[in-house]
């Protein structure tokens, strides 16, 4: 049990998606501009990251090491994530409209999202077990979801804030992307 | 390793994935049917999403409309009924004629004529200005100028006075949805029916003085003049803040005789005027 939340605050806090594995850059500045659209993102990647890691862990174990075809599990794993996000958001739009109308927009976008497909990865080059790799998962898309809400805190401050005109909009916004990965690396070190 | 294991174990994935969307399409309940038809009604409207209808955006809006026409006959969306043409489109897609209500636009309690007291060279919004000892303007009350209700309206109705620091709002493209009553940290801006035609330009609250402020040489002293030379029920007087509320009874006298020349004219009070003339002209 205890190991279950070293992982999940390893992959949260020490190996965020971000800010020390760079991944998942395209959502960190194209959707961390308000503080509202951050958090539904966010809210999305983790969801996808955990059905995607309950998914992809028994196709892995059960599927391409008995047959012996590991090397396919790029395409297999983005197949197979991308169909389940049809799904999933077949099934919010169908069950759910005020849950859609909050989420359903982000959710194709992150059909095939760098971060989702990384933490599925991780799980098997880190030969974690079925459980091991749900509390990664949830401990990523959480640090995801973390990282741009703060992000997007700060970007809604410097719009009103006094920048110099060459560095306003995006480039400040690199500028404090820096600083923030500067911070985060505090954590390194922790677990 | 195999090739025909590979193509034949990603073929099977594949069309495994397929047949689960298949059959989970098949399962799920059908699509709400009235959410293409809000799809088709928001087509009509103008998008602003500002809320003046009371629903939170127009696709809100509209899947309110699809569930009960009525909503749209009673209250019309206050966007759309500034654009003729397109309120008879959807009137006619609707088949039903909606009531025209008066509506309200937005007005601001402040003539801007206190003068800066202090350098302020902080944050650039009018909230995190007036954090700061109630603003930097001699009048505590008074439109610090800095255009938070400008950045919130979405039609661009709001515009600071360049020259006296003041937001002014245009009244033809108003379309009283209240945003800049919630974004106003001094509380200036107020919502009144389209056919009010005046209102008091002052916010000083002496009930709520600070000491060593004042107001401006344009400031309401307070006087209850206009109360007292106006019809019975024209004035209101409001205790709490101590000054007075205007309603749709045109008060002219009121307006000549006020001291300060505070108590302004909207555009409803030209429309009035220029209606009195054109009868004077036929007769």
């Amino acid at each position: 049990m205890n190991n279950l939340f070293v992982i999940f605050f390893s992959m949260a806090l020490v190996n965020n998606m971000i800010l020390a594995k760079f991944l998942g850059l395209c959502p960190f500045f194209g959707v961390s501009k308000k503080t509202k659209s951050a958090v539904s993102m966010g809210l999305a990647v983790l969801l996808v990251m955990l059905v995607a890691s309950a998914v992809t862990w028994p196709i892995y174990y059960y599927i391409l090491v008995p047959y012996g075809v590991e090397v396919m599990k790029t395409v297999i794993f983005i197949l197979v994530i991308a169909s389940l996000v049809q799904i999933i958001e077949m099934a919010i739009k169908r069950t759910n409209l005020t849950l859609y109308n909050a989420l359903g927009i982000y959710l194709p976008l992150i059909t095939t999202n760098c971060a989702v497909l990384g933490i599925t990865f991780i799980n098997v080059d880190q030969t974690y077990t079925f459980l091991e790799s749900v509390f990664a998962a949830a401990g990523a898309g959480s640090g995801f979801l973390l990282v741009l809400l703060i992000m997007s805190g700060i970007r809604e401050r410097l719009e009103l804030s006094d920048t110099p005109i060459a560095f306003k909009g995006t480039p400040i916004a690199f500028i404090t992307a820096m600083l923030l990965g500067l911070s985060f690396l505090a954590f390194q070190g922790m677990v | 390793m195999n090739t025909t294991l590979t193509v034949v174990v990603l073929s099977s994935i594949g069309f495994f994935s397929g047949l689960m969307i298949y059959v989970v399409s098949k399962v799920l309940p059908k699509e709400d049917k009235s959410l293409a038809e809000a799809a088709r009604i928001k087509e009509f409207l103008p998008g602003a999403d500002c809320g003046a209808c009371g629903h939170p955006g127009c696709f809100a809006y509209a899947q309110a409309v699809a569930h009960d026409k009525q909503v749209f006959a009673k209250t019309p969306c206050p966007v759309l009924s500034q654009d003729k043409d397109g309120m008879k489109r959807l009137e006619d897609y609707l088949g039903l004629k909606a009531e025209a209500g008066v509506g309200k636009k937005a007005v601001v309690h402040c003539t801007g004529g206190s003068h800066a007291i202090a350098d302020y060279i902080g944050v650039q919004t009018c909230a995190a200005a007036v954090q700061l000892a109630s603003g930097f303007n001699e009048c505590p009350y008074s439109c610090i100028g800095l255009g938070d209700c400008v950045r919130v309206c979405p039609t661009g109705a709001m515009s600071i006075d360049q020259e006296k620091h003041v937001a002014v709002v245009d009244w033809e493209t108003c379309i009283g949805c209240g945003l800049c009553v919630a974004a106003c940290p001094q509380g200036l801006t107020e919502l009144i029916p389209a056919d009010t035609p005046q209102y008091l330009a002052c916010n000083y609250q002496v009930k709520r003085d600070i000491p060593g402020r004042k107001r401006c040489p344009d400031g309401c002293i307070h006087c209850h003049i206009c109360e007292k030379v106006s019809l019975e029920g024209a004035v209101t007087w409001d205790e709490k803040k101590d000054l007075p509320i205007f309603h749709v009874d045109q008060i002219d006298t009121a307006i000549e005789k006020c001291p300060r020349h505070v108590i302004r004219k909207t555009a409803a009070y030209e429309e009035k005027e220029e209606a009195v003339g054109s009868v004077q002209e036929t007769n």
